[in-house]
């Protein structure tokens, strides 16, 4: 009796311990924020001072379209994409000139760096942050012809449109290719100035042929810079899908 | 013999019950406890809503909205968290011109508890994310990212432990490997640690040392990777790694249509969530306890 006493209150004690919070049922679900929901006023009135700061230079209208271009309109390359890569050439080449009396040979970007397609009509200086909304800057690698040959074959195997610029002559074979950069045949031996982003060129993508370049110039230009500098001297612009890349 | 062993332990619970109901009234009530998380991820400094012409998303997200959905949440369950699995930098001019401000101040108004880092938001470097912490009202969590010889010291701790109507929550996060996708002039000196390795030493600091009721796991690891399925993801995590409830995960911009459920290594079952990108979707996760005498080995229901 005794011990039945003894062990009643034992069990009693640690019953009252072993009341636990249990997780007995987990419901889940996501829920579309859409136009049903009303915004919130204090919000929007916390917004209102950035907003405006910003709309106005945000829609200064830099240059005009002729049609809308996308970087999905072609094989191996896309007219958004050669835009780019164009763009960027022509407003870094002269910078890089003057800093080291050489060319740039060629730009190599990445297809998964052009965030936004652009419209006809209108061109503003918010579609050139929808465009390039990171502050990537621009850099010229001096390659030796091996890691060139690695870019081509990264380019190829990697089977995106990644963006090159329109000194590229790139012919796929069934096996192998035909490179012509500046109406010149590829030569292994050559070391090549290729313009790309910071990003890229440290290693972003798996682009690993810019790794340890031969020299590395760094322009401290934006690429978005170049891009608002590019479409302020533009007045309408007619991008192409060319003979930069060709596919047998 | 068997059987009267089991006749006299029935016994012994069934007096254990009838007294136990008679002189401690308190064990009586078992009241049911109910957390809601709430989670965004990806928000990408989507602070106005898509524009009505917008191909996809036409109209949809705005911080805006979010707040009032949030506020509705809230008032249908004062218990809710409201988190965040990383990239809440870098998407719109509002970043660019900014750094983050507005993202921070915010995010402080809707009243976010806890968020992880991601690698865009490192994008204005270290130093820009640093400059916006006064902004930020909440607290940042990353378990694999080692900021010790950073400026963000001190700044960022690895778990966070939340008290919400007597249910401790162990929230932890975890950051995906930085080389190769964010310079390494932006994240400096930050030292990138196995998240697997982390994962285990972290769950069992919470649920054993720290005894939580609920682990929640912040990632910005990717949901999943089909190209490369043996990459750290959220779904592998889930399955190789024990005492997670929740992964709210972020970076790959997955619009799950419903929380994906996984077994763990235990083979237990717990539940993988992303609501895709730009504050389109929140995430909704609603657990409910009950008070018992002793815990028992089957798992809760998810209804999903």
């Amino acid at each position: 009796m005794k011990l039945s006493y003894f062990l009643f209150c034992l069990l009693a004690l640690i019953s009252c311990k072993k009341t636990e919070k249990q997780l007995t049922k987990i419901t889940a679900k996501n829920i579309a924020i859409d136009s049903i929901i009303l915004p919130s006023s204090i919000i929007d009135s916390m917004v209102a001072p950035y907003k405006e700061k910003l709309s106005a230079d945000m829609q200064q209208v830099l240059c005009y379209s002729s049609k809308k271009i996308d970087k999905n309109d072609g094989d191996m390359q896309s007219s958004l994409g050669n835009l780019m890569a164009d763009m960027c050439f022509e407003m870094a080449n002269p910078i890089f000139k003057q800093k080291t009396n050489e060319s740039v040979d060629f730009v190599l970007l990445n297809y998964g760096g052009i965030r936004a397609s652009i419209p006809a009509g209108e061109i503003t200086k918010e579609h050139a942050f929808k465009l390039m909304p990171f502050e990537n800057e621009l850099v010229i690698a001096n390659l030796t012809g091996e890691k060139v040959s690695a870019l081509i074959d990264y380019f190829i195997q990697n089977k995106k449109a990644h963006p090159l610029s329109k000194n590229i002559e790139l012919r796929l074979l069934e096996k192998g290719y035909n490179l012509k950069i500046n109406g010149e045949v590829f030569n292994k031996n050559n070391t090549y100035n290729v313009l790309t982003s910071d990003y890229l060129q440290g290693g972003g993508d798996k682009m690993d042929f810019f790794k340890e370049p031969k020299k590395l110039i760094k322009l401290e230009y934006k690429i978005r810079d170049a891009i608002i500098d590019y479409l302020k001297k533009t007045d309408t612009f007619q991008p192409v899908i060319d003979n930069r890349v060709m596919i047998k | 013999m068997e059987r009267r062993n089991f006749i006299k332990q029935l016994g012994t619970a069934s007096t254990l019950s009838i007294l136990g109901g008679l002189t401690l009234p308190s064990f009586i009530g078992k009241k049911q406890r109910h957390i809601t998380i709430l989670h965004t991820n990806d928000t990408h400094s989507h602070i106005e809503a898509f524009g009505p012409n917008h191909p996809r998303n036409a109209n949809k997200g705005g911080v805006a909205k979010r707040a009032t959905l949030i506020e509705q949440i809230r008032k249908e369950n004062k218990n809710t968290l409201l988190l965040d699995a990383g990239d809440i930098f870098q998407g719109t001019p509002y970043f660019n011109y900014f750094g983050g401000e507005l993202e921070f101040k915010l995010m402080s108004m809707l009243k976010y508890d806890v968020a992880t880092i991601g690698n865009h938001d490192f994008d204005n470097s270290i130093e820009g994310l640093y400059k916006q912490l006064p902004n930020a009202k909440f607290d940042f969590v990353s378990a694999n990212y080692d900021f010790k010889n950073t400026v963000l010291d001190t700044h960022v701790k690895p778990y966070k432990i939340i008290i919400k109507d007597g249910i401790k929550i162990g929230i932890f996060g975890l950051g995906v490997e930085l080389a190769g996708l964010v310079s390494k002039k932006m994240y400096k000196e930050t030292d990138y640690l196995n998240p697997v390795e982390i994962t285990q030493d972290i769950t069992s600091t919470l649920k054993d040392e720290e005894k939580c009721d609920l682990i929640i796991c912040l990632s910005h690891l990717g949901y999943y990777y089909k190209n490369n399925p043996d990459k750290i993801s959220d779904l592998n995590l889930a399955k190789i790694t024990r005492n997670i409830d929740l992964i709210i995960g972020g970076h790959t911009h997955t619009f799950l249509p419903k929380p994906t459920i996984v077994k763990n290594v235990d083979g237990k079952n717990i539940l993988v969530n992303q609501v895709g990108a730009y504050g389109i979707n929140l995430g909704r996760i609603d657990f409910y306890f009950d008070e018992q005498n002793n815990k028992t080995a089957t798992g809760a229901t998810i209804l999903v």
